[in-house]
């Protein structure tokens, strides 16, 4: 069981490609930390701005009446992948990780099953 | 935080239109405001009709986090988040004479709610003192 900071330590630094990376609580839009990002990536803005993705996707699956789960969330850009992962275990609802990658340096398939470890191994 | 905040007419405008942006940018706004540190309502946009006693109660709010933030060695004012069981109430810092008071639905994203203001306190920072400049070195502030 790893806690926040080796969770995201380990998704900034395994990861291949990995520019930030942020554990988001989405009923309030703050950041339970962060790691990355830099001036390039403001992950205090990226957690506020993808906490209003998760919540109109969460809000959308409502109103079609599909009664499932969100198990994760991919956004292709010019140059980046972000991935937004929620956290599943008890006492930890509410909460999604979030990781920024390079898409030239990424292997998408490798990188979402490392997140899908790394959040299955958090214990917040 | 001390002195008395006139504004003119034109300046209470320029002032109104950024809490308009605000309430625009961040939908889960119940009401805003812009107070004097002193509690007079600078300019306000909120459907209740309680404008005058929340600048009242944030300048009292104010005192008391001021001297919260200098006993525990945290320097200025800054911000004041309020929960309460049916929504938030934040206050942020706008220059050393104004602050920007939000009213806020329980469901509402804090983390741009945050963002949102401090970039708005800053405007009307700007806003006020390019007007308290514009009025020579005679004016309160």
């Amino acid at each position: 069981m790893a806690n926040v900071e080796l969770a995201l330590k380990e998704a900034t630094t395994v990861i291949e490609g990995a520019i930030g990376a942020a554990l988001v609580d989405y009923t309030s839009g703050m950041a339970l930390g962060t790691l990355g990002g830099g001036k390039d990536l403001d992950l205090t803005v990226a957690a506020a701005g993808n906490t209003d993705v998760v919540r109109a996707k969460v809000r959308t699956m409502e109103m079609l009446g599909l009664n499932d789960e969100i198990e994760d969330i991919l956004i292709t850009l010019g140059s980046q992948y972000h991935l937004i992962r929620l956290l599943r275990s008890r006492g930890s609802q509410g909460l999604f990780l979030y990781l920024a990658l390079d898409k030239q340096r990424a292997n998408l398939a490798m990188a979402r099953h490392q997140l899908k470890k790394i959040e299955a191994e958090l214990e917040v | 935080m001390s002195g008395i905040v006139m504004v003119p007419a034109e300046a209470e405008a320029e002032i109104l239109a950024e809490l308009r942006r605000l309430r625009a940018r961040v939908p889960q706004l119940t009401g805003v405001l812009a107070a004097s540190a002193d509690g007079l309502v600078l300019a306000q946009d909120t459907a209740a009709t309680e404008a005058e006693s929340v600048a009242a109660l944030t300048a009292a709010a104010l005192g008391v986090a001021q001297r919260l933030s200098d006993t525990t060695g945290q320097g200025g004012f800054r911000e004041l988040l309020v929960r309460g069981e049916h929504g938030y109430v934040a206050t942020y810092a706008a220059g050393d004479t104004a602050v920007l008071t939000l009213i806020a639905e329980p469901r509402a994203n804090v983390g741009r709610l945050h963002l949102e203001a401090r970039r708005s306190s800053l405007r009307i920072a700007e806003l006020i003192d390019h007007t308290l400049g514009r009025r020579g070195p005679g004016a309160p502030a």
